[in-house]
């Protein structure tokens, strides 16, 4: 199952990467988002995928024992990037479109303003 | 408890600016609320020089578990500086920044940057750090498009794009660390990794990318495009702000990271980041001459600076470290400085083209000495602190036996001289030139221009004075830095610092 999921975000930083190449702002930022999701996906993977009990030791008597518990962590830390991710999802669409109001384009090549001449 | 202020302080800050955003008294309830800061940041300064060092456990979570904060002597000394930093900028912008852009959170969104590097300072665990090097990254990119003009627009999705591209990169490498070593706190990741003979290959992939992480953050080469691509771009005091806090928080990390971890793999880390340092000092250096926009000649500086500090690490000697961390807060205050004087040009003048630009001595020379100081304090003349600086860094290079770098830390300081005394010759010295190549073309940025500027004045002339003194009265925060140096030497200090329970 490892391998299935480590050859799966290997694909999506493939897809990611090409994504953020194109010319287009649209595009760039949909990798952003492929990028995102990818590392996220590595976090899961960090902590083992296991066919396993519930990661917290309740008060009750099924108490879960250490081989057959799921890490709780990197499912806590997954939680904080994607809500990281999705603020800066926000806040790069409205930029995108704030942008694409003031100069009316969407093509990278035009990003040159603030270059030196 | 005091540790916890600094972060708490901004947050607190924040509700209020959003609560109140039509208060008009907000320019000054930010001032005292930087003012607030610095004291907080002095007092904690003082009880880590007694104590050696001062942690919290956030909720009174036993270490390894729970989330520390921990200032150690070099953290504290860079809270003190960046609040000294924040609170000229909050100073100088009273008077700089329009009233649109203070009544859509401009407060709320500059104590949001304080919240994100004093966390990052603090953070003793790298999960919270990435968390916090996201709220300072939030707060900086609405910053950097704060304001909405065409050029802004621009900085920002190239700042935006790299600088998420370098979270990611962080991310997903403490993704793969935890997955090796099983915790997220600091200090307990180097205590395992002390208990290996050699450090095992298999973390090897998770470090490079949480240094390239780093080296996109702090500016290093070869990842520093982003940087001079937008930092002439927002409003002066901006560009002030970030210039002295954002890359010098990535700095910090490698730092603290190379003292805990890397210095244990130090065959491999120690030449390429001595490498990358001498790179980057001359790569930032050289780019810098060919720049004829004030802003822009200062932005290729840090990159260039930003090299002298990587090579005081590279060193990881006592002597090293302590002219890493003194030229790091020297520079914080330095390059602040003159991006403060570059605002203040800018806002007179309408332009910072160095072509159109002239006879600035003649007209405000009490700006002019103010450049002059910050100038030539960042090309190292001495008695001022860039000189210090400067002389510790190189000494230390050379009883190091690292002469190749040692000389190129001295050659890449005539450079920067020769774009200091540049800046100086084109905006404050020649003869505004009566028919120029170059139209000049107004961008000013302010809707209404109120005539007093003394708190621009003020602030500007403050971080002058420190610069200064700092310079003259260096002997104390030479000691202070080498006692902050031989701590980060001793890194077992730490580890059992934090991993003992009270």
């Amino acid at each position: 199952m490892e391998l299935v999921i480590a050859i799966f975000i290997g694909l999506l930083y493939a897809s990611g990467v090409y994504l953020l190449l194109r010319r287009s702002i649209v595009k760039l930022i949909l990798g952003v988002f492929v990028i995102s999701n990818a590392t996220n996906l590595i976090i899961f993977l960090s902590g083992g995928i296991t066919r396993s009990g519930v990661s917290f030791i309740g008060d009750e008597a099924e108490k879960a024992s250490l081989e057959t518990m799921t890490d709780p962590l990197p499912q806590a830390l997954i939680l904080t990037a994607i809500v990281i991710g999705l603020g800066i999802a926000a806040y790069i669409l409205a930029l995108k479109y704030k942008y694409f109001e003031t100069t009316g384009t969407h093509d990278l090549d035009q990003l040159s303003k603030t270059d030196q001449k | 408890m005091i540790i916890a202020l600094p972060v708490f302080l901004p947050l607190a800050f924040m509700i209020f600016a959003f609560l109140f955003r039509h208060f008009h008294g907000r320019e000054y309830v930010a001032l005292g609320a930087a003012a607030l800061n610095l004291l907080i940041s002095v007092i904690l300064l003082m009880e880590v020089n007694s104590e050696g060092m001062v942690k919290m456990q956030m909720g009174d979570w036993p270490a390894p578990y729970g989330i520390t904060l921990i200032a150690d002597r070099f953290s504290a000394l860079m809270v003190l500086v960046s609040a000294i930093v924040f609170m000229a900028a909050m100073a100088y912008s009273i008077q700089s920044v329009d009233t649109r852009r203070k009544s859509f959170g401009f407060y709320l969104f500059s104590f949001g940057i304080l919240m994100g590097v004093n966390g990052s300072f603090l953070a003793g665990d790298i999960f919270n750090l990435y968390v916090w090097f996201e709220v300072m990254l939030m707060a900086s990119f609405i910053l950097m498009s704060h304001g909405g003009e065409r050029n802004q627009l621009e900085g920002a999705i190239k700042y935006l794009i790299l600088n998420l591209i370098s979270s990611f990169f962080f991310v997903a490498g403490i993704g793969l660390l935890y997955g090796k070593m099983g915790t997220l706190n600091m200090a307990d990741i180097a205590q395992k990794l002390m208990s290996y003979e050699t450090m095992p290959p298999e973390l090897n992939p998770a470090f490079i990318l949480i240094f390239v992480g780093f080296a996109i953050k702090g500016a290093l080469v070869p990842f520093f495009f982003w940087l001079p691509a937008s930092y002439h771009t927002p409003p002066p005091v901006v560009t002030a702000l970030f210039a002295g806090l954002l890359t010098k928080v990535g700095i910090y990390s490698l730092i603290r990271f190379y003292a805990l971890f890397l210095h244990q793999n130090s065959e491999f880390w120690q030449p390429l980041i001595l490498w990358i340092a001498g790179l980057s000092m001359v790569i930032g250096v050289i780019t810098a001459t060919s720049q004829f926009e004030f802003r822009k000649v200062l932005s290729f500086h840090i990159i260039s600076q930003v090299g002298y500090v990587v090579m005081g690490l590279g060193l990881f000697t006592v002597a090293g470290l302590a002219g890493a961390i003194f030229f790091l807060a020297h520079n914080m205050i330095s390059k602040t400085n003159a991006f403060l004087v570059a605002g203040y040009v800018h806002r007179q003048k309408g332009t910072l083209n160095l072509k159109v630009l002239g006879d600035f001595y003649k007209e405000h020379p009490l700006w002019a000495i103010f450049f002059f100081i910050s100038a030539f304090s960042l090309a190292g003349l001495p008695p001022l602190s860039g000189f210090i600086g400067k002389y510790l860094l190189i000494k230390a290079g050379i009883e190091a036996h690292q002469l190749g770098i040692a000389f190129t830390a001295l050659f890449v300081g005539f450079f920067t001289l020769f774009s200091m005394v540049k800046i100086w010759m084109e905006v404050f010295w020649k003869k505004t030139p009566e028919k120029s190549a170059v139209p000049i073309i107004k961008t000013v940025l302010l809707d209404d221009k109120p005539v007093n500027i003394s708190w621009m004045k003020w602030s500007s002339g403050a971080m002058a004075i420190i610069i200064v003194l700092a310079g003259v009265f260096a002997t104390p925060i030479v000691e202070y830095c080498t006692l902050a140096a031989e701590s980060l030497m001793q890194p077992s200090d730490y580890i059992n610092f934090v991993l003992k329970n009270n």
